[in-house]
């Protein structure tokens, strides 16, 4: 009863991890359906901002971490404009800023890897080793509430679900599709910096960490469903248990339970490609 | 007097440098998985470079380094191999992972430039191939569980976890851990295994924890996946002892492990109370401004050896060099007291089977000599 009492925190702290990465990918998907596979570098760009912050600089942890959602939602937003913007208003088919990004994944790895030394950096942890995975809860929970609730409950929030929805009857109705789109991506670079440093404290800033994240957001997300934002928080969630229960209980050998995520994803591609919960 | 030794020292110099330098290839990773590692001994092998050109060269002639980065890609370590003959470079140094130092020898044997890894730890690539133009200096798999097994032999383990990472070198090592382990007849109560990326090591702890074994044997080598071994070893608050593989012994652990790694045993193959690396230490510290570690050694040793290999043939005729190369007899900035590289008759693996130590970290720190060789 004790490991599967601590098996549930650590699994709920992982999956809020996946959960904020999926929904980085859906706050983009959604309005632009662009999907955008550097949410896993900029994961680890809010990482090295928490390292430089909060252990170099030495800030205090609350003013640390919104500084660094600060220049995350600045990076988001530079990179719609330098990567996708200029793609969309030539007519460029949907593939073109799919890889452009593919391209700004390479740019933040580098810029990170020939800025930095090599190794591992540091990450303190907001209230200590025991109480970290709470903290990822926590804070998990209040960004998914949050995010719930601007897109039920604000105009804004219905102005990216009509683009969603239709983008050219909501531009017909006044939307401006060029702000929704820079605020989906300052938004998801905020969602993925936000799982990049609340993760880092375990695994530490490093720049090859951003593409396991981004492959395990992805999954989280086919499981959940790009429909609605809960589904980002139940793939991850969902993800996050089968994988550590595998490995705790499942009669298989070491290194087999890896391939628990891969199964499950294809598994929803083949019979459920809509994920599990679906828009309404 | 004063000013005539001067002018003939600055005519000798010049002389020496006005000849053309001997060109020396360095395959290095700078970017891909081998970074933490390539890197440093890169620089160890930079700093040697220039502390031979400082002390007049090799056959009166400057050492000039040509780096190339393959990533760690075994698919384009073997194309700048070939790129680095073809520019002049009589003998490449190969810095970044194992698979991508076996491409390379592809050319190195075929172009007949001898070529050497001073720090690659698989067993199999002075084995797989018969090229008599390639070494390797680094400590072998084999030779550090061997060591470790050594150590953890006196205290009488009867069952043990062997816990490692998903990595090629992590998988490679933990089969040479669970071969030894089984030789020395140690049970192997659970095995697990971390995948990169992991963000908890908590299931594979808890397995191990029920299975409740007399030791911990560590094989990985991923920082990051080590320090969630280590997390929830001390969250679930164990006690049995843990010792690891060559990965602990680099010094990045000592800030991202902070707090969680006092009382770990781990094989290195520096000790830090040798003359010679308290002389290393010194100077590399003196002319950079920053201290070195185990891995600056192993390019340090790496470039002192092949210097001393062109200076022994006399020539930089690439078949005199390889002659003088198997014959070598030097005592470096790695392994125990008094080691010194070797290549016996026959074999171009160069590292002591005795000469790696055990190391325990005392708190943040990496500490004192625990062990020393295999017996």
């Amino acid at each position: 009863m004790q490991d599967f009492l601590e098996l549930t925190v650590s699994a709920a702290a992982s999956g809020c991890i996946y959960g904020l990465i999926a929904l980085a990918y859906l706050l983009m998907i959604r309005p632009t359906g662009i999907i955008n596979f550097a949410v896993g570098e900029w994961a680890m760009v809010g990482a090295f901002g928490g390292y430089l912050l909060l252990s170099k600089f030495e800030w205090p942890y609350p003013l640390g971490m919104a500084a660094v959602l600060v220049f995350m939602l600045v990076i988001g937003w530079l990179t719609e404009r330098i990567a996708v913007r200029p793609l969309v208003e030539r007519g460029a088919p949907l593939l073109a800023p799919i890889l452009a990004l593919l391209g700004m994944l390479v740019v933040f790895r580098e810029a990170i890897s020939v800025s930095f030394a090599p190794d591992p950096h540091p990450v303190p942890y907001a209230l200590g080793i025991q109480r970290q995975s709470f903290f990822i809860i926590a804070v998990t929970s209040v960004v998914f509430i949050g995010v719930w609730l601007f897109f039920e409950r604000t105009i804004a929030g219905k102005s990216f679900e009509a683009v969603a929805i239709h983008r050219r009857a909501a531009a017909l109705m006044g939307i401006n599709l060029s702000r929704v789109t820079a605020l989906s991506f300052a938004a998801g670079a905020g969602a993925a910096g936000l799982a990049g440093l609340l993760v880092s404290p375990n695994v530490s800033a490093h720049y090859l960490m951003g593409v396991p994240l981004a492959i395990q957001g992805f999954t989280a997300l086919v499981i959940g469903g790009v429909g609605r934002v809960e589904g980002a928080l139940l793939g991850g969630l969902l993800l996050a248990f089968a994988e550590q229960l595998t490995v705790r209980y499942a009669p298989i050998p070491a290194g087999y339970a890896q391939g628990v995520p891969l199964l499950l994803l294809m598994l929803f591609l083949l019979l459920r490609p809509t994920g599990l919960l679906r828009a309404k | 007097m004063k000013n005539l030794l001067a002018v003939a020292a600055a005519l000798l110099a010049a002389s020496t440098f006005a000849q053309e330098p001997i060109k020396i290839g360095v395959i290095t990773d700078r970017v891909g998985v081998s970074k933490p590692y390539s890197e440093p001994c890169t620089e160890g092998t930079v700093f040697g470079a220039a502390e031979i050109n400082r002390r007049g060269g090799v056959l009166g002639r400057k050492i000039e380094l040509l780096i190339e980065d393959d990533q760690s890609r075994p698919d384009i370590s073997a194309a700048l191999a070939r790129k680095l003959i073809d520019q002049g470079a009589v003998f490449i140094l190969s810095m970044s992972l194992t698979p991508a130092t076996q491409q390379q020898q592809t050319v190195t044997m075929e172009a007949k430039t001898p070529q050497m890894t001073p720090m690659n730890s698989g067993d199999t690539l002075t084995t797989q191939l018969p090229n008599p133009y390639f070494w390797q200096t680094g400590p072998l798999g084999s030779i550090q569980i061997a060591t470790l097994l050594a150590h953890a032999r006196a205290q009488n383990l009867k069952r043990v976890a062997l816990i490692s990472d998903n990595s090629d070198l992590g998988q490679l090592l933990a089969r040479f851990f669970r071969a030894g382990l089984e030789k020395a007849g140690i049970q192997i109560a659970a095995e697990e295994v971390v995948p990169r990326g992991a963000t908890t090591a908590e299931p594979q702890m808890q397995k191990i924890r029920a299975a409740n074994p007399d030791a911990m044997f560590m094989a990985g080598v991923l920082t990051a996946e080590n320090v969630l071994i280590f997390k929830a070893y001390r969250q679930f608050g164990l006690k049995f002892p843990i010792h690891s593989s060559y990965n602990l012994s680099v010094p990045v652990y000592m800030s991202v492990a902070k707090g969680l790694i006092d009382g770990v045993t781990f094989v290195d193959a520096y000790d830090p109370d040798k003359p010679e690396v308290k002389q290393f230490v010194a100077e590399y510290t003196k002319a950079t401004g920053k201290a070195p570690f185990n891995m600056h050694g192993y390019g340090y040793d790496g470039i002192m050896m092949v210097a001393e290999a062109i200076r022994r043939a006399g020539s930089t005729d690439k078949e005199k060099i390889r002659e003088a190369m198997q014959q070598t007899s030097y005592a470096g900035v790695m392994g125990a007291k008094g080691m010194k590289y070797r290549f016996p008759e026959g074999k171009r693996a160069g590292f002591d089977p005795d000469g790696m130590v055990v190391r325990v970290y005392e708190g943040d720190r990496q500490g004192r000599v625990v062990h020393v060789g295999q017996k």
